[in-house]
């Protein structure tokens, strides 16, 4: 048996060594949130990818290899996002994406070694990734916490409100984008009078809401995602909260806030990672296909930020000549990408993607709300050096 | 409920001689047959998915038995299940204690907990058990839900164990073709050790207990005691089962800890059934496979387990164990089967 096995094996060796692999497709796995209270936020990276691969397809592939994608489901959860990962890599797709909650890239990352594998992190926002967590196959697409906080307060030095509080979601995000808060706004004399943070999924938001309308606070700062987000601004809205202080967020100034909230929305504040409105002709390019493919739609940020995501990962493999994971992960490291955010270089010290950051408000633009860009904050300002507690 | 909580009188328990021998030798064929699973090159994913099902036959059994020999259904479990788990990862995070010992303390604490918890949820019965096994366990996971400095809340804690363990390389307990050696080996151990105990006098006593307490009382037994002695085993090994999955996974999260894992347990054992020791832990396979094949074909899978779980309970009142004992007692010649 054991020697019938052992020919098996080496005869699968060599026909996975022969020259037919140059032709074998490109396999790229999306272990992504399709349900639970992040799954609005798992659909848009499902169409990000889907729409770059058939881009990339149509144009015969990379390196005359075709890509493939699978879709597995993780509810936003660390330990079946870690489960359907590692499935995804167990059949062959060992190049990774999808993670929308922070702990569900923290608990993949220490495994892709050991898998293996690469990571492009497209919606992830926690710093440790880049940080204490970093991993040499995991590589970030997005833009972190601390560029946020950094992009914010460009912003809140100009503001009148001095007394803040904060909306978080109570995961590793939500937690990071508060602190980072707190940070920014003690440069600046502002004071946080109020923390609020809610779990994962939560459905009344009254108590917090209360909170912070006692508490005084001129402003809010709210770092919710998904479902989240849209219950708490629908929430807030019906307790006024909304007309009574500014409001702005991260990741709340998106086009399904738009689409959830309507009118409610307008005039809302916030970071605006990526915007369909931005005036480059390959954003342009861009977003011209993407109302071909979805029509009716603009690319929305989390869509844009996975869009780079798959830009970046097909240029490394058009770089590396290969689609093995080690080779890629070689090739992303001080790659340089001709993006949709412009020309973007991965940095070799923490593997993040150096870029810009935006300031924007929901505001009409071509007669349709949705965020819109006030103030473009350069890479050299917005993004902060490499952290030191990242070893690679 | 009675259908499901009382072991049959002709079973196991009281099999003629030539019966033992029967379900003996299938015992010992399925275990070694199990061993050589690694080695026949099935697909990795395959293996990785009888890694987590031997891990979830390992709680299932533990539910299953606290069913069997005390007619007491807990949702509690995930608490000894996540609770071990947790306490690896905290004692890892915040000692320097050896990786060994940590393996071999967690389970300890957990069981040395489940004596002082079973002797208040001892008090009761029943519902009101099931209810208050609840209850505690949800605290505990409320803990480690809202104690965010302690354990990371909804994010979980990555567990950063030694490069080695008891002489092993990590990489051998988080990869699906060797740990499923060690799962499966653990496996077997709690069920043949379960088994002699439910065939053993003090077995014997605890179902005269479940049966009817005043009467042992009556004989001259104490109660109370029989029944720590029960859920503590069984805590224990609902402990051994998180214990692995922590050593597999290297990581842990709250859902651990959530009551729908207790009642996915408990599920499990009784599509199972529990009239055999060994039932919940073949639900837990049939649970697990049939989980992951749903899952393959849609993000609705609940709805299918559920149908299932239907069709068992209508179909086959003592599980799949019990159909499994009919049709081995027919073909095995057994005239009083």
């Amino acid at each position: 048996m054991k020697v019938r096995g052992l020919l098996g094996a080496s005869a699968l060796a060599i026909v996975l060594a022969s020259p037919a692999l140059a032709a074998d497709p490109i396999k790229i796995g999306v272990a992504t949130a399709l349900t639970g209270a992040y799954g609005d936020l798992g659909n848009e990276v499902r169409r990000a990818v889907e729409f770059a691969v058939e881009e990339v397809n149509a144009k015969g592939g990379i390196d005359g290899r075709l890509v493939e994608t699978q879709f597995l489901d993780t509810q936003a959860k660390a330990d079946i996002s870690r489960q359907q990962a590692e499935k995804l890599v167990n059949d062959g797709y060992t190049l990774l994406t999808g993670a929308i909650a922070s702990g569900e890239a923290l608990a993949i990352a220490p495994m892709l070694e050991r898998w293996d594998a690469v990571y492009i992190g497209t919606i992830p926002k926690a710093d440790a990734l880049t940080g204490a967590e970093c991993s040499p196959r995991y590589f970030r697409a997005n833009v972190p916490d601390s560029a946020d906080a950094a992009t914010v307060g460009t912003w809140l030095k100009d503001q009148p409100e001095k007394k803040w509080a904060i909306m978080g979601s109570d995961t590793a995000w939500g937690r990071n984008s508060g602190a980072s808060f707190v940070g920014t706004s003690k440069g600046l004399e502002r004071e946080v009078v109020t923390e609020g943070y809610a779990g994962l999924g939560t459905s009344d938001f009254a108590p917090y809401i209360q909170k912070i309308a006692d508490s005084g606070a001129e402003g809010v700062w709210v770092a919710l995602a998904g479902r989240d987000a849209i219950n708490f601004a629908q929430q807030a809205k019906q307790f006024g909260l909304l007309d009574k202080v500014k409001v702005a967020g991260v990741s709340f100034v998106t086009d399904s806030t738009v689409k959830s909230l309507g009118d409610v929305s307008k005039g809302i504040f916030g970071i605006v990672n990526y915007s369909s409105t931005l005036d480059t002709p390959e954003n342009k390019a861009f977003v011209a296909a993407w109302n071909k493919k979805y029509p009716g739609t603009w690319p929305a940020n989390f869509e844009a930020d996975t869009y780079v995501g798959m830009q970046m990962l097909f240029a490394a493999i058009d770089k590396a000549d290969s689609a093995e994971p080690e080779a890629v992960a070689e090739a992303l490291s001080g790659l340089t990408v001709d993006s949709i955010v412009g020309e973007v270089t991965v940095r070799p010290e923490d593997h993040q993607l150096v870029r810009g950051n935006f300031f924007g408000r929901i505001a009409e633009h071509d007669g349709v709300l949705r965020p819109v860009i006030s103030a473009t904050i350069d890479a050299a300002v917005a993004m902060p050096a490499a952290n030191r507690d990242c070893q690679l | 409920m009675s259908s499901i909580s009382s072991p049959s009188v002709r079973g196991a328990q009281a099999a003629p001689g030539q019966g033992i021998g029967l379900y003996l030798a299938i015992g010992c064929l399925v275990a070694v047959l199990g061993f050589a699973l690694p080695f026949v090159g099935l697909p990795k994913n395959l293996l990785a998915l009888l890694t987590s099902a031997s891990i979830s036959a390992i709680l299932a059994t533990a539910v299953g038995f606290l069913v069997r020999q005390a007619g007491l259904s807990s949702f509690g479990h995930a608490a000894f299940y996540g609770g071990a788990a947790y306490a690896i990862a905290l004692l890892v995070k915040y000692t320097s204690l050896p990786a060994e010992v940590v393996v071999l303390a967690a389970p300890l604490l957990i069981v040395g907990l489940g004596v002082v918890v079973s002797l208040i949820l001892l008090r009761t019965n029943g519902i009101a058990f099931s209810m208050l096994s609840l209850a505690m366990a949800q605290a505990v996971y409320e803990l480690v839900m809202k104690w965010r400095d302690l354990a990371n809340g909804e994010d979980g804690l990555r567990i950063r164990f030694a490069r080695e363990i008891f002489g092993l390389k990590l990489s051998f307990f988080q990869k699906a073709d060797t740990m499923f050696l060690v799962t499966w080996a653990v496996l077997v151990v709690v069920i043949a050790i379960l088994v002699l105990v439910s065939r053993s006098n003090f077995g014997t006593l605890t179902i005269a207990i479940k049966n009817n307490e005043e009467r042992a009382r009556f004989l001259g037994y104490r109660t109370l005691w029989p029944r720590v002695v029960i859920l503590a085993l069984s805590a224990l090994i609902a402990a051994l089962g998180g214990t692995l999955f922590a050593l597999y996974n290297g990581y842990v999260t709250p859902s651990l800890l959530h009551w729908t894992l207790s009642g996915e347990a408990l599920i499990i054992a009784i599509i199972g059934g529990t009239r055999s020791v060994w039932a919940p832990a073949v639900g837990a396979f049939v649970f697990v496979i049939l989980r992951d094949v749903a899952g393959n074909y849609t993000t609705h899978w609940q709805s299918i387990v559920g149908l299932v779980l239907i069709a068992v309970v209508l179909t086959l009142p003592n599980g799949i164990g019990g159909a499994l004992t009919a049709f081995t007692n027919r073909f095995g010649g057994r005239q009083n089967g």
